[in-house]
């Protein structure tokens, strides 16, 4: 018996010999949203990392939506099993500063001893993701969103291009429609709420909420329902209802039916350049968001997501965080993952450089987000959103708005109600984080 | 109706629910205890009561991990706001339920799951019922049609709902199509009734297999003496199945209407996350999804966990109703 003991012993002492050789590299793990073809891309950036040194290897994991990522990432975290950086969409912010599990990107980068300049990243970006001066999160795929088209719909109707404003674009989605050039001259995007409520009012200089969006503080409140941004909402219905604008509703995603030449226009994120390159077979284009008539447009806000850094792991592991965001910030990175996905490069040297390449020049729809979010100075209306709890009141809001797109209700009191609605859950938000930012 | 009338007439009633299935014996023994000669386990058939503990055990042990421990859980979440990660809690009393009850959006959810459970219940039996009914007069290749009857309930819901949200999608759905060729001016996402019926029927395709297995399994059991007695007598196939044959299979009836309570208040969240996702504005939210959502998508945790905790409450209360109230009228055999 002995020596059978021994040898397997001794087996054993090989076994792990041999695992520790193997994990001479620092392993971290890298829990992400992105599918199709930009869940390849990220494989692709992982790997030229891995690839480019031999002291850390970043595994990326696919964890389902951004939803089901930050669920996943709850429940690992409840259970202590939480991955070293985890992606999170920018309505998430104010959940991931308050949740206590994070270590904020600026804190940790100067402990690693490559402090971030925060002046080399775009603005709109920076200043989304930065409280107090600090940076929460390290910025990943930013977007935001523009007007794609159909050149061949245009044309046919008897248009170069669209409009720059909502009174030239409207009365040109009724003749695509009126002529039979397209039965659906626009299509209501998914994440409506993000590009034409909350970047709405940004780009037409209109609060959605007190306290400059949220930013000054958590006692803020919406006022979505007043001015403006009520007009906006009633366009959208009159387009919903005289059926120019078509909503694509369950088993089909709304990029879909604009990329295979059914409707004519879609207001969505540049991100959405992956999807309409593959699949598009016609004549597209794209233009800045249509503002309203008379206002000088502001910049567009930005969405997409972070990347965050959790608590509980060890020094070495954060040493292999550390010079994973330093390579995500390199400027050959910007730009080569601007290039491939479609978001817009985080910083003012890798857009100098896509420019440079005259990039540009061959995609020139591939710079309308970066001047759109750049543009102008920030007002208190175009600086962000900071909003407790974004998630559930997105919820209530589209709920609210389809109610009268339905119908339901008049549009005047949807917004109300979604005010109210939305403002309960900002009081609860509240009253959870006393005295916290 | 008719079971009624059967109860009175039909000999061997008060013999306990012997023949009944098991969901029903199980209770009858337990509940009903009105002095019959039941052959339940009893307390005396253990001498001791070591080998009960443990021919229990295992059963009490998955209740207690999977219904217990969460449902002691919910019930403490429901009185607390939390941070989804947790790192902040507070006991807040009744706050949660009294916000959900003043909240309009709960109401006309719980006003969607009414119909929602309804419709899907009488459309699923009246289907089965129609198949199984049907399916006992085929001679030829009948075990070929049951095989495809009860494929559906093979398929995962989150796909069957995908399924049917593609076919009946107004922009790009075949089914859609044709009815919009029908004249119908079919569009779920602008139209709640529409959306409804969707996810109504996505539900009860779905669970109309459950329901039709056990309904071909009580016709089959109905006794063919008094059937062919019936057709002696010259009565109709028609008429022997309303007659006869549905009088008969009454607490199989009575089963699945319960189950298809349950499966529609509990189980169709899937599916209605595959069809409409709740919408349009909230026309197919019904409570269980609104728990899920609010849980999950929006990570309110105490609202949810109020949610859950008035479903459980609803559980019982429809359970206890039913099985005291409605359960003995329809209970004989023969």
């Amino acid at each position: 018996m002995r020596p059978f003991y021994g040898a397997l012993a001794g087996a054993g002492a090989l076994l792990l010999a041999g695992l520790n050789s193997a994990q001479a590299a620092t392993e971290i793990e890298f829990w992400h949203a992105m599918s199709g073809a930009l869940g390849e891309r990220v494989d692709d950036l992982v790997k030229k990392f891995n690839d480019s040194q031999k002291d850390y290897v970043v595994k990326a994991i696919a964890k389902g939506n951004y939803d089901e990522v930050l669920n996943g990432t709850i429940a690992a975290y409840r259970a202590k099993r939480q991955p070293e950086i985890v992606q999170s969409n920018e309505r998430s912010f104010l959940t991931m500063v308050n949740s206590g599990a994070i270590v904020p990107t600026a804190e940790l980068m100067e402990q690693q001893g490559r402090p971030v300049d925060a002046s080399k990243f775009i603005a709109p970006v920076v200043s989304y993701y930065t409280i107090g001066g600090k940076l929460q999160a390290m910025p990943f795929n930013s977007s935001t969103p523009i007007l794609f088209y159909n050149r061949d719909h245009f044309k046919a109707a008897g248009f170069d291009k669209p409009g720059a404003t909502w009174q030239e674009l409207e009365p040109q989605l009724d003749a695509i429609k009126a002529k039979g050039v397209s039965k659906c001259a626009m299509v209501l995007p998914g994440d409506y709420e993000w590009s034409f409520l909350e970047n709405y009012s940004a780009v037409n200089d209109i609060p959605y909420a007190t306290k400059r969006n949220g930013m000054d503080g958590l006692d803020t409140s919406f006022v979505f329902n007043k001015g403006k941004l009520v007009g906006q909402v009633e366009r959208m219905k009159r387009l919903v209802s005289s059926n120019v604008m078509q909503l694509a509703g369950q088993g089909i995603i709304p990029i879909q039916l604009f990329t295979s030449g059914e409707c004519s226009t879609i207001i969505a994120s540049t991100a959405s350049h992956a999807a309409v390159v593959a699949a598009a077979k016609f004549d597209w284009s794209a233009a800045e968001l249509p503002y309203e008539q008379g206002v000088t447009p502001r910049n567009s806000v930005i969405g997409g997501a972070a990347l965050w850094t959790l608590k509980g792991h060890t020094p070495e592991k954060y040493k292999a965080v550390a010079a994973f965001y330093d390579f995500l910030a390199k400027t050959d990175t910007q730009v080569w993952w601007h290039q491939a996905t479609g978001y817009v490069p985080v910083t003012t040297a890798a857009y100098e450089a896509a420019k440079a390449q005259g990039y540009y020049q061959k995609n020139p729809t591939r710079e309308i987000a970066v001047v759109q979010l750049m543009r102008g100075t920030p007002s208190d209306n175009s600086l962000g959103f900071r909003i407790g709890n974004s998630n559930q009141i997105n919820v209530g809001i589209m709920e609210e708005v389809s109610a009268a797109f339905l119908g339901k209700k008049p549009v005047q009191q949807a917004l109300d109600d979604a005010v109210s609605r939305g403002n309960e859950v900002l009081r609860r938000y509240e009253q959870l984080n006393a005295g916290k930012k | 109706m008719p079971a009624r009338n059967n109860t009175a007439t039909l000999p061997g009633t008060a013999g306990g629910g012997s023949r009944l299935r098991w969901p029903f014996r199980r209770l009858l023994l337990k509940g009903a205890g009105d002095g019959q000669a039941e052959s339940g386990l009893k307390r005396a058939h253990f001498k001791e009561w070591r080998l009960p503990f443990w021919l229990l055990a295992p059963q009490l042990f998955i209740l207690l991990l999977f219904f217990f421990i969460p449902s002691i859980r919910a019930l403490i979440q429901a009185f607390q706001l939390t941070d989804p990660f947790g790192a902040t809690t507070q006991w807040v009393g009744f706050q949660n339920f009294e916000r959900l009850f003043r909240s309009g959006v709960y109401w006309s959810s719980a006003q969607v799951t009414l119909i929602f459970t309804l419709a899907q219940n009488v459309l699923t039996l009246s289907v089965a019922l129609l198949l199984a009914f049907a399916s006992n007069h085929i001679l030829r290749g009948r075990g070929a049609y049951r095989t495809v009857l009860l494929l559906p309930y093979a398929i995962a819901p989150a796909i069957a709902g995908i399924m049917l949200a593609f076919l009946f999608n107004p922009r790009v759905g075949p089914v859609a199509q044709m009815l919009q060729g029908l004249g119908l001016d079919w569009d779920p996402n602008r139209n709640s009734w529409h959306a409804l019926a969707l996810v109504v029927m996505a539900a009860s395709w779905k669970h109309i297999c459950y329901n039709y297995i056990f309904l071909v399994a009580a016709l089959m059991s109905v006794p063919q003496s008094i059937l062919e007695s019936a057709y002696l007598d010259g009565a109709g196939p028609v008429q022997r199945f309303l007659r006869i044959s549905l009088p008969m299979i009454t607490p199989t009836l009575f089963f699945l209407i319960v189950i298809n309570f349950v499966y529609g208040l509990f189980e169709t969240f899937a599916i209605i996350d595959a069809t409409t996702r709740g919408g349009p504005a909230g026309a197919t939210s019904i409570l269980v999804y609104k728990v899920y959502q609010d849980g999950f998508v929006t990570l309110d945790l105490g609202s949810s966990a109020a949610q859950s905790v008035v479903l459980m409450a609803l559980a019982l209360f429809l359970t206890f109703a039913q099985f005291r109230f409605v359960e003995r009228r329809v209970n004989y055999s023969v």
